[in-house]
């Protein structure tokens, strides 16, 4: 079973056809889709200008992100749910087209460039060392999620 | 009159420009999105303080002012690139009724968080430390206000123009 296959056999779903064929459905899961992600970015952003030594700097690092990580996360559940749901809609354009691949590579280099962090750089960054890295890292962070947003729209406009 | 606004629109450069540069309406939208992620965000996070679920070692106070100095930078984007949305197609978004429900929700969400701002600051949030009831109705009044201003914004880009419209 080829690629195009699976792409075809998912396209012909009933949830599939009722996504592509609906007036409203559409436009109601890309809202809830543009919510979960104003919120995804909304507390990264807070996070990274965290990192960065723009914002909050008097705040204890740990302390601080911990609270707005759990927003992250149920956000981007619920942005992968509604982007997966949006996809089933026209899975064959969606893979043919350069900006949703790209979007793709650029949320796994958001997860590869957190998970470095995680490993490398959080302790350290956590009793006040490791300065250069963790604003290195928030810098990236901040540009590769401003890029998500970015080719999420030029997907809107190509597809 | 709108039809007038919109023809003139229309012979501007701002319309010739945002027309012929392919890039220009993708690159403002994403701009326009960026600054709602400000707005919604900051709203959400001041609220989930209201409620006592982030920052509890915080005051109320500190954390609506933290949030409050960049969303009001943000809205002024928003209207600006906003702004910019409806010149790049005059003859759409103004003769659409879903537009004019977003503006009248984003002045409702404004004037929310004006008044949460006034309650919080004079001091008549706080009931023995607690925010008070009508503290935390306006908090939830306000997201409310928020996800029905972005659902509204998305169905302009799907919603037909009413009858007599310019096509």
């Amino acid at each position: 079973m080829s690629l195009n296959d699976v792409l075809t056999t998912l396209q012909a779903l009933p949830l599939s056809t009722a996504i592509a064929e609906s007036d409203w459905l559409f436009p109601a899961i890309e809202s809830v889709h543009v919510i979960a992600i104003t919120l995804v970015v909304g507390s990264i952003l807070v996070v990274d200008l965290r990192l960065i030594g723009v914002a909050a700097t008097k705040r204890p690092l740990a302390a601080f992100t911990a609270q707005f990580l759990p927003i992250t996360w149920s956000a981007f559940a619920l942005a992968a749910l509604t982007g997966s749901l949006m996809f089933l809609a026209k899975p064959v354009s969606y893979v043919g087209n350069v900006f949703f691949l790209s979007k793709l590579v650029l949320l796994l280099a958001a997860g590869l460039n957190m998970g470095a962090y995680h490993l490398f750089v959080e302790r350290r960054a956590h009793q006040g060392q490791a300065l250069g890295a963790t604003r290195a890292f928030g810098l990236s962070s901040l540009t590769i999620w401003i890029g998500v947003v970015a080719l999420g729209r030029w997907i809107g406009f190509t597809i | 009159m709108l039809n007038a606004f919109a023809a003139w629109l229309l012979r501007t450069p701002v319309t010739a420009f945002l027309e012929n540069a392919a890039w220009a309406v993708p690159t403002i939208q994403t701009l326009h999105i960026l600054c709602i992620a400000i707005v919604f965000g900051g709203a959400v996070f001041i609220n989930l303080r209201v409620f006592g679920l982030i920052e509890r070692d915080q005051s109320v106070e500190m954390v609506l002012g933290r949030f409050l100095a960049p969303m009001t930078i943000a809205i002024v984007v928003l209207a600006v690139t906003g702004a910019l949305l409806i010149a790049s197609e005059p003859n759409r978004a103004m003769f659409r009724v879903v537009f004019w429900v977003k503006m009248g929700l984003v002045l409702l969400a404004l004037a929310a968080t004006w008044t949460q701002r006034r309650l919080i600051l004079t001091g008549s949030a706080r009931d023995g430390g607690a925010a008070t009831l009508s503290v935390r109705l306006i908090a939830g009044l306000t997201i409310l206000l928020w996800v029905g201003v972005i659902f509204a914004g998305r169905w302009i880009g799907y919603a037909t123009g009413w009858p007599g419209s310019p096509s």
